[in-house]
């Protein structure tokens, strides 16, 4: 019994800067696996663990995303091995793409009734890639998951959706989405890191993916307001609290 | 002229999507309840499509490949679908369907001969980023209200669709309260983690009851701590509010939070470190203890 997590080697866009242009700047923002895809290791090894099942992770990305500390990093989080494909053209890869290249992973490795991702990753945080993955795989998707039980093949769901919560039933091959609050990811400890070093890793090749047919034509800077930016002393509470509703007032807001 | 197809997971808050695809011929690919279908019919499309009543137990995701078979077959320029957890794995059927590149946080859309223009925040919203797809493009935008009928309603087309199997519902536990529509919502006072325990989400709440305002929050106080419900938060993966006023309260402006929010007509922020990125976003800024400050603005108010 198998169960995959599909994580994302990425660094956070929190990190990163943006230029007048609109132009990126990754250099001081360190990849780390994904905030919300540490939470679907968590869950895939409590899973594992009580089911007997192998946890391998899945990733695809550049070739960053096979580096000793990537993998390290990811290993030591709880899965058991590591089946990681790289290519360049795979850095900054859109959702269809990055979808394909996971679910040609699933289909290579096989035995794989239960793939569990994230919410979204940390560098586009688009949430679609369960969507596409499940689609490309042919197998149904549950996302927002806060808890499953059962084995690969037989499973209990929890969801929540808007204000309220479902509990499903899964058999067969689906996709998991888990929230992020499904479980607190482990802080890996020393024994964890130690160990982590002896996990196998295998790199392998991403499949032949058509390109999509986008082109850049303009970048920018977010577009924003103007914003007034006037500052409060709130050291006397009552006096800041007249200024500001006597401001919005002024505004007509209240 | 151009064609446009519209994902439907189920919920007719897709007013806006309509609305985004004036000027082209457009059909609706409904899943779920006919009476979804028969509500879209009236609403300004030029066609619905739907696939049938969904047996019980089965949730409008199972019909996701269908949905993208009868968008792949029509082969339009632009496809389009709400940001919500149901409509995107719709929009995700059709880009493996398909093979058509997916966008997000999208701002504008033109859809010319064999092209689609389209500028979108990119990388969560740090960035914008104007591109041109040459085919079809896949679009998910927030959805709007629910449709009002605009028109007699268009023919409903049936194709009758099998659903995936494998997953079927046990237990449905809706909310005890009617689901909030932060979108909808003119002002709102929204709670961050400077707020230290959830009894004192009260006396947030007593700001926003004076103010008229609905809760909201950020993240980490929907997922992780659970003090509010998840349609509440405020941020890129949460609601994309654009209230007249908007009022952070301890929250530091992580930009995950503040994408949500950017379209607000006046924003402030309440928060005790002078250096909190959010004041940078803010058009008042107050600086000091929420715990004085919160308060002290409710009794102003009243």
């Amino acid at each position: 019994m198998r169960i995959a997590v599909a994580y994302k080697w990425a660094p956070n866009a929190q990190d990163a800067t943006v230029a007048g242009d609109g132009s990126v700047d990754w250099g001081r923002a360190k990849a780390s696996v994904s905030e919300y895809d540490q939470v679907a290791i968590e869950v895939g090894r409590r899973l594992a663990d009580s089911t007997g099942a192998e946890l391998v992770g899945i990733t695809v990305g550049g070739a960053d995303a096979a580096s000793p500390i990537a993998r390290k990093t990811a290993l030591s989080r709880g899965l058991d091995r590591l089946v990681v494909a790289t290519d360049e053209s795979m850095v900054g890869a859109s959702a269809g793409r990055t979808s394909r290249a996971l679910a040609a992973l699933v289909q290579e490795i096989g035995d794989l009734d239960l793939v569990l991702t994230g919410d979204s990753s940390q560098d586009l945080g688009a949430q679609l890639v369960p969507g596409v993955l499940a689609a490309v795989l042919g197998r149904p998707v549950v996302t927002n998951v806060t808890a499953v039980t059962g084995t690969p093949g037989d499973l209990i769901v929890h969801r929540v959706q808007e204000a309220g919560a479902q509990t499903l039933r899964v058999t067969g091959p689906v996709v998991l989405a888990v929230a992020g609050d499904a479980a607190e990811p482990r802080v890996p400890g020393m024994k964890d890191i130690l160990a982590a070093g002896k996990k196998p890793t295998q790199v392998v090749e991403v499949p032949a993916l058509a390109p999509e047919p986008v082109t850049v034509v303009a970048t920018a800077p977010p577009e924003m307001k103007a914003r007034k930016r006037l500052v409060l002393d709130g050291s006397d509470p009552a006096a800041a609290a007249a200024e500001l509703v006597a401001a919005l007032r002024a505004d007509q807001l209240v | 002229m151009s064609s446009t197809c519209i994902l439907v997971a189920g919920d007719t808050r897709v007013a806006d999507l309509i609305t985004l695809a004036a000027g082209t011929t457009t059909t609706a690919v409904v899943v779920g309840p006919r009476e979804v279908a028969d509500a879209i019919a009236t609403a300004g499309v030029d066609a619905v499509v739907w696939l049938g009543e969904p047996p019980a137990g089965t949730p409008v995701e199972a019909y996701a490949q269908a949905a993208a078979a009868v968008v792949a077959e029509r082969a339009p320029q632009l496809v389009l679908a709400a940001a919500r957890p149901a409509d995107r794995v719709l929009a995700g059927a059709v880009v493996a369907a398909t093979g058509a590149p997916v966008f997000t946080l999208v701002s504008a859309v033109s859809v010319g001969e064999a092209t689609v223009e389209l500028t979108r925040a990119v990388f969560g919203g740090i960035a914008q980023e104007t591109d041109t797809v040459t085919g079809s493009a896949v679009v998910v935008v927030d959805g709007g209200p629910r449709v009002e009928a605009t028109s007699a309603p268009v023919p409903v087309t049936v194709v009758a669709a099998e659903p995936l199997t494998g997953v079927s519902v046990v237990e449905d536990r809706p909310a005890l309260r009617a689901a909030v529509d932060l979108t909808r919502a003119s002002r709102i006072v929204s709670a961050g983690r400077g707020v230290r325990s959830q009894g004192d989400l009260a006396m947030v709440d007593a700001l926003a009851a004076a103010l008229g305002a609905e809760s909201a929050c950020s993240r980490p106080l929907a997922e992780g701590l659970g003090w509010y419900s998840h349609d509440r938060y405020v941020g890129v993966t949460g609601q994309h509010v654009h209230p007249d006023l908007y009022v952070a309260v301890g929250v530091s402006g992580q930009l995950q939070h503040t994408v949500g929010a950017r379209k607000a007509g006046t924003i402030v922020v309440i928060n005790a470190d002078k250096s909190c990125p959010y004041f940078a976003e803010a058009d008042y800024c107050v600086v000091g203890d929420l715990y004085a400050l919160v308060p002290a603005l409710t009794q102003a108010l009243s």
